[in-house]
């Protein structure tokens, strides 16, 4: 991507998200807005994507699997994989606990960045950073 | 303080720790390779997606 091309893409990224800021859950445009953006970013990866992925989705899937042979071959980053792998099931796991529960000593995590999106600036503050990811998801780390 | 909020801490706690140290040792998967192993095949980048996409119909167009 072009520098200016990539210049453009942020200015309109932080424009859209201060608009979307002053807008809330029930109006009728923010979900025009968010579903503009989805399909946005899974169009960009389908278009920017095709031919370039890295691996192929069966040896993807297959390869945390081999367990024994990562923790012979890298125990340092194996073991840090593992660690990543339980603090996200943990948070999963929770949240999932506070859902099923619904009582008011169990926040679930939406509702705690609910507290940040109930101010516009924090409202776009996330989206922007909502915006940052998919663009990262959806166009990132390609094969040249 | 609920309780659930001090569990929420602890877990953000652990992540921020765990990310910090991750992410300067270059020997380790920090936060940013945790992100980037999803992006190494078309399933990992539509698992990674989806998610991504059902979060923001739930943060921007479900929750205040």
């Amino acid at each position: 991507m072009s520098r200016t091309l990539a210049v453009v893409a942020g200015a309109a990224a932080l424009a859209l998200s201060w608009w979307e800021g002053g807008l809330s859950r029930d109006q009728a445009s923010a979900h025009w807005s968010v579903l503009s953006v989805i399909a946005l970013v899974v169009v960009g990866a389908g278009v920017f994507g095709a031919g370039r992925q890295v691996m192929f989705s069966g040896a993807w899937a297959r390869a945390p699997l081999s367990l024994r042979h990562h923790l012979a071959e890298d125990p340092g980053p194996s073991l840090a994989a593992a660690v990543w792998t339980l603090l996200v099931l943990a948070v999963i796991g929770w949240d999932l606990n506070s859902f099923v529960h619904q009582s008011h000593n169990l926040p679930t995590l939406s509702s705690l960045v609910g507290h940040v999106t109930a101010s516009h600036v924090g409202r776009a503050a996330v989206f922007c950073g909502w915006i940052g990811l998919g663009g990262v998801l959806a166009l990132g780390w390609r094969r040249r | 303080m609920t309780p659930g909020a001090v569990v929420w801490s602890v877990l953000a706690g652990a992540l921020v720790l765990w990310g910090t140290f991750s992410g300067l040792r270059p020997d380790l998967p920090g936060p940013i390779a945790l992100v980037r192993w999803f992006t190494r095949s078309w399933l990992g980048r539509a698992l990674a997606l989806c998610a991504w996409a059902g979060a923001g119909w739930h943060l921007f167009c479900q929750r205040p």
